[in-house]
Order: structure tokens, then C-alpha cells, then sequence
């Protein structure tokens, strides 16, 4: 009975002393998450990153590689290697890239990221991402399994430039109210979307300030900021404007709702920073109570159906 | 009696048509004026139905060279006394949160296969990233389910097939017991609108046939923490071979510009 009682004690003991099995996590932060730099051909600068890990211990490797624009959302598409002419390395005396190293549970690791622009090099924008990425452990024998590896990036925006000018050749490519119709006719109490599309067309990063105005019948009038958010060269970009607009089915620069009726213009004047050229656009749309006026008809109707009745 | 019911008949009969006349009256004189002519422009990537653009003056379609405001007239002296200007974070935002990724069960453990009865395993992706503006995470496997001795393999999954055969973009509905092959659902947060439920089911983007990785969160607003769960999903048949398959998928998750 004595044993008894032990063993008891003891596997009770045993199981709640012993750790809940969890399966294994990775967590990871980077930041800054994105550098912008201007550097001149035969300079180099060099960026301190925190690399931290909030998950399991594990090994991870730091690798540079490009990324262009994949839609006009703001999204990158990552490709295989570093490409142009930046070169990069880790100043971290016990660290190079691509070369695994090993990091604890809540433990960070500072990455000296140097970014050197070699002489002769071409003037012009060139994109990067710094990515820091786990290595996945080795399935078990027996089972069927799948292993997870995660890889987190941080991006780099490097402008090549002698004399830190560059080229500003902004377009809008498109401004337009989103309707279902053919015609831009809302119902007075719909959301009306707004889409506002900029092309950069020249070989260096823009960034749009300025406004989107609403006018209407009486004197009606609303100005909306810009959202400064990057073009890429060469890229298209949705430009969006405060309040920032999140659209159910299709991405949108801007979400008009409230009370509207009668004609509207809708104006757009963007700029690209000091002395800079200004763009601008313009559309209108046209509001009117549809549901209201049906539903005051639908009660006619059946005030005439009913008073017929009744006489 | 009659004939003063069918009076009163006659009478309302002609208000109601004397209504509905002026409303669509009304109608027609507030809409017609304000008609818009449609302007069609193209470009080779939209095509603009009905709107106005303009550049504001001619020089601005000429190559102008001249300081953007991002990098900063004012730091013009700046770069030409050190050679370089460094900007970090975006100009839109003040956030101390850092971007973080975490995949809460990085050993995903389909057990041991049986024909015809599927067999499934989750893991949660969460992001924050209130520093970051906007994200994505995309998904691809380095391969196939494969064994160790890469003598067999597991295909990627068609979901049902016929109208239902998914694609690493499109997500279809993946019930029978006879379908096999391997893929995954999103549940959650920030996933793509084809996963309309439980049932559907995308094949992984596979490396190794040089297919593009696909987005399986992302989100163009700034946020903070973000969740969704991916259920993985294997069903074989009789004559899948006998073996411990395993693949790697590969999880990116990358901030905006």
C-alpha cells in the first residue's frame, strides 16, 4: 500500500513538473523595415539591423536579394539573387551573409548591413530585400510531414546618383469612380469608390503629395491628403488618400460615403516634393436617391392597393 | 353602388398615373442634363472609360531632373559634403512596432497515411506590422510530398477535379474521399477571397516546376497583428506506395515600399 501511495505521488509529481509539450514556433522580427538611400558611385554606408527571434531557438542564414514592383498595390516579387551593380556584406565580425548562425529563444542579433556603391557604377534605382531566413529541421521517420521555413525581409531602395538630382516623370494613368454601371450614377447613400493609378516613368522613386477635392451642388467641398507611399521606377502604383480607403472587392485610392446628391467633380493635384512638376485629373459622378424614391413609390402603391381595397 | 365603386376606381386610377408621371418626370429631368460623354483612352495597362486627365503645363511631361522631396532639397548639402542620404521607415507612418512573423507549428505532422481517409495538420501564421505599412507572405513547397529515397511522391492536389479542379491560384472545393493528392486551406485574416470556406482547398506553387510562390496573407492597410490558420491536407490512394513523405514550404513575409 506504501509503494502504492509512492508510485502515485511520484507520477503525479512527474506529470505536472514536466513541461507541456508545444510544437516547435518561429517568431521573427526585422527592422527597419525599409531603407531608402541616395549614394553616390565609390560611397558606402552602412545600416545597423535588429534581427530579433521570439520563438523556438533557431538557425537562421542572412542573404540580400532584388525585388521588383508585382502589381500596382505596393506588393514585391522576390527574385533568386542580389542583381546590379550594390554590393553587400556584413561588418559583424562574427557574421557574413549566407552563412548560418545560430540564435536563442528572445534573443536579438544587431546585422551590420554595409551597402557599397562601386565607382562607375550607373546611375539609376535599384531594389533590395534583406532577408533573414530559418533553416527547417529533418522530418520524422514514420510519418508524412511537411516542414515550415520562415523568411522574413526587410526592404532597400538605393538611388545611384553623382549629384543627388533625380528624375521625376510622374503620369496618372487612371481616375475614376469604380461603378458597377456604364454610367458613374450612385444611389445618394452608396459608397463611392475611388481609384487613383500613378506611372513613374522615370529612372528614380517618386513619392506623390497633394490632394484629392470633392466638389459639389451648394457649395459642397471636401479635400482628401495624399498618402506619400513610393513609385518605383517604372512602375505604376494606386495612390491613396486619407482616410485610407479599404474596399471589400477592389482596392480603392479612396472611399467617398455619406449623403450626396446631384452632380460632382472629383479633382486630383499631385506633386512630387518642391519644384516639382504637378499633375492633375479630374472626374465626376452623378447621386441621386434611387432606393429612397422606390421605396417612396412601393408605399404609394400599396396605399393605392389598400385604399382600393377599403372603397 | 356599383357605379360609385368603379368612380372611385376611375379616380384614384388617374392620380396614381398623375404620380407616377411626375416622378418619372422628375427622374428623367434631373438625369439627362447631367449626362456624361465618355472620353476612351488608352494605355497599356488601363483602359479609361470616362475621365478627364490632364498634365497641368508642358514642361510636365519633359525630362525634368530636380530634388525629390523624399530624398529632401534640404539634404542636398548633406549629399554633397558625405556622398549619401538615409532615409528609414515610411514617411506616412510613426510606429514602433517592428515587422514580426510567426509561424506557431513549424513541424507539420500528417501521421500515417490511410487510402481514401484524409489526413490533416494546422498551423497559424500570425504578422504585425504597424511599422510596415502593408504585407504579404507568400507560400511555396521546394517540392512534391516526396519520400526520403525520392521514390515516390504524393501530387499535388486538384481538389474534386471537373468544375472543381483548383489551381495554386484558385481555390475549389476538396471533399471526396477519392480525390488525392496534397494542399491547404486558409481560414483568418488577410487570405485570399477564394477560400470561401472549410472545403477549399489550393495545391502548393512548387518550386521545383519553377512556379511562382503565391500570397496567402496580405493586406494593403496598416495594421497590427494579423491571424490566419492553414490546414494542411493529404489523401492517397490504395496503391501510394508505403514511405515517409516529406516536403518543405517555404513562407515569405515582406513589408511594403
Amino acid at each position: 500500500m506504501r509503494r502504492f501511495i509512492i508510485f502515485i505521488i511520484f507520477i503525479t509529481v512527474i506529470t505536472i513538473i514536466t513541461p507541456g509539450i508545444a510544437a516547435q514556433q518561429v517568431s521573427l522580427s526585422l527592422s527597419p523595415p525599409l531603407i531608402q538611400a541616395v549614394i553616390k558611385p565609390g560611397k558606402a554606408i552602412l545600416i545597423a539591423y535588429s534581427l530579433e527571434n521570439s520563438g523556438d531557438p533557431t538557425i537562421l542564414t542572412v542573404k540580400v536579394v532584388s525585388f521588383e514592383p508585382k502589381d500596382n498595390y505596393g506588393n514585391i516579387h522576390l527574385k533568386d539573387q542580389a542583381e546590379g551593380p550594390v554590393r553587400f556584406s556584413l561588418d559583424n565580425a562574427n557574421l557574413t551573409l549566407n552563412q548560418p548562425f545560430f540564435l536563442k529563444t528572445k534573443e536579438s542579433q544587431q546585422l551590420l548591413l554595409r551597402i557599397r556603391v562601386p565607382e562607375g557604377a550607373p546611375e539609376g534605382d535599384y531594389y533590395y530585400s534583406l532577408l533573414a531566413e530559418t533553416t527547417p529541421s529533418i522530418g520524422q521517420e514514420g510519418t508524412t510531414s511537411t516542414q515550415a521555413k520562415a523568411t522574413i525581409a526587410a526592404n532597400i531602395l538605393v538611388t545611384v546618383s553623382q549629384t543627388g538630382m533625380v528624375e521625376i516623370k510622374p503620369k496618372i494613368v487612371l481616375f475614376q469612380v469604380l461603378s458597377k454601371l456604364k454610367w458613374k450614377i450612385f444611389d445618394s447613400f452608396s459608397q463611392i469608390p475611388l481609384v487613383l493609378m500613378v506611372e513613374n516613368q522615370g529612372k528614380n522613386l517618386i513619392v506623390p503629395e497633394g490632394k484629392i477635392q470633392l466638389r459639389g451642388l451648394f457649395g459642397t467641398k471636401a479635400d482628401y491628403e495624399v498618402v506619400q507611399k513610393n513609385i518605383l521606377s517604372q512602375s505604376q502604383r494606386l495612390v491613396e488618400a486619407t482616410p485610407s480607403a479599404e474596399f471589400s472587392k477592389q482596392p480603392a485610392s479612396l472611399v467617398l460615403s455619406g449623403f450626396f446628391l446631384g452632380p460632382y467633380k472629383l479633382s486630383a493635384n499631385v506633386n512630387f516634393g518642391e519644384n516639382s512638376p504637378t499633375i492633375f485629373a479630374s472626374t465626376s459622378f452623378f447621386a441621386f436617391p434611387f432606393k429612397l424614391l422606390a421605396a417612396l413609390i412601393l408605399t404609394v402603391v400599396i396605399i393605392i392597393f389598400f385604399s382600393k381595397k377599403i372603397y | 353602388m356599383r357605379k360609385t365603386i368603379n368612380t372611385d376606381l376611375a379616380k384614384w386610377k388617374s392620380k396614381f398615373i398623375k404620380i407616377i408621371t411626375s416622378l418619372t418626370t422628375i427622374l428623367l429631368i434631373l438625369i439627362f442634363p447631367l449626362y456624361i460623354k465618355a472620353v476612351s483612352m488608352d494605355s497599356s495597362s488601363f483602359r479609361i472609360e470616362s475621365a478627364s486627365i490632364n498634365n497641368a503645363a508642358g514642361n510636365k511631361t519633359s525630362d525634368n531632373y530636380k530634388l525629390s522631396d523624399t530624398l529632401g532639397q534640404l539634404a542636398a548639402g548633406e549629399f554633397s559634403s558625405t556622398g549619401y542620404i538615409v532615409k528609414a521607415g515610411f514617411q506616412y507612418l510613426h510606429s514602433i512596432i517592428p515587422f514580426r512573423f510567426s509561424i506557431s507549428n513549424i513541424n507539420i505532422n500528417l501521421g500515417t497515411l490511410m487510402p481514401n481517409t484524409p489526413s490533416t495538420d494546422t498551423t497559424t501564421l500570425t504578422v504585425y506590422f504597424g511599422g510596415a505599412g502593408q504585407y504579404q507572405v507568400t507560400a511555396a513547397e521546394i517540392g512534391k510530398l516526396r519520400t526520403l529515397n525520392d521514390a515516390a511522391n504524393i501530387p499535388n492536389t486538384s481538389c474534386n477535379g471537373g468544375a472543381d479542379t483548383c489551381t495554386t491560384s484558385q481555390a475549389k472545393v476538396w471533399t471526396s474521399s477519392t480525390a488525392y493528392g496534397f494542399g491547404y486551406n486558409m481560414t483568418g485574416n488577410d487570405i485570399p477571397s477564394d477560400f470561401i470556406n472549410s472545403t477549399y482547398y489550393r495545391p502548393f506553387a512548387d518550386r521545383n516546376l519553377s512556379e511562382a510562390a503565391q500570397v496567402v496573407m496580405s493586406s494593403p492597410n496598416v495594421g497590427k497583428n494579423r491571424i490566419s490558420t492553414m490546414t494542411f491536407k493529404a489523401n492517397i490512394s490504395n496503391i501510394q506506395p508505403a514511405g515517409s513523405y516529406q516536403t518543405v514550404i517555404n513562407f515569405v513575409a515582406t513589408p511594403s515600399y
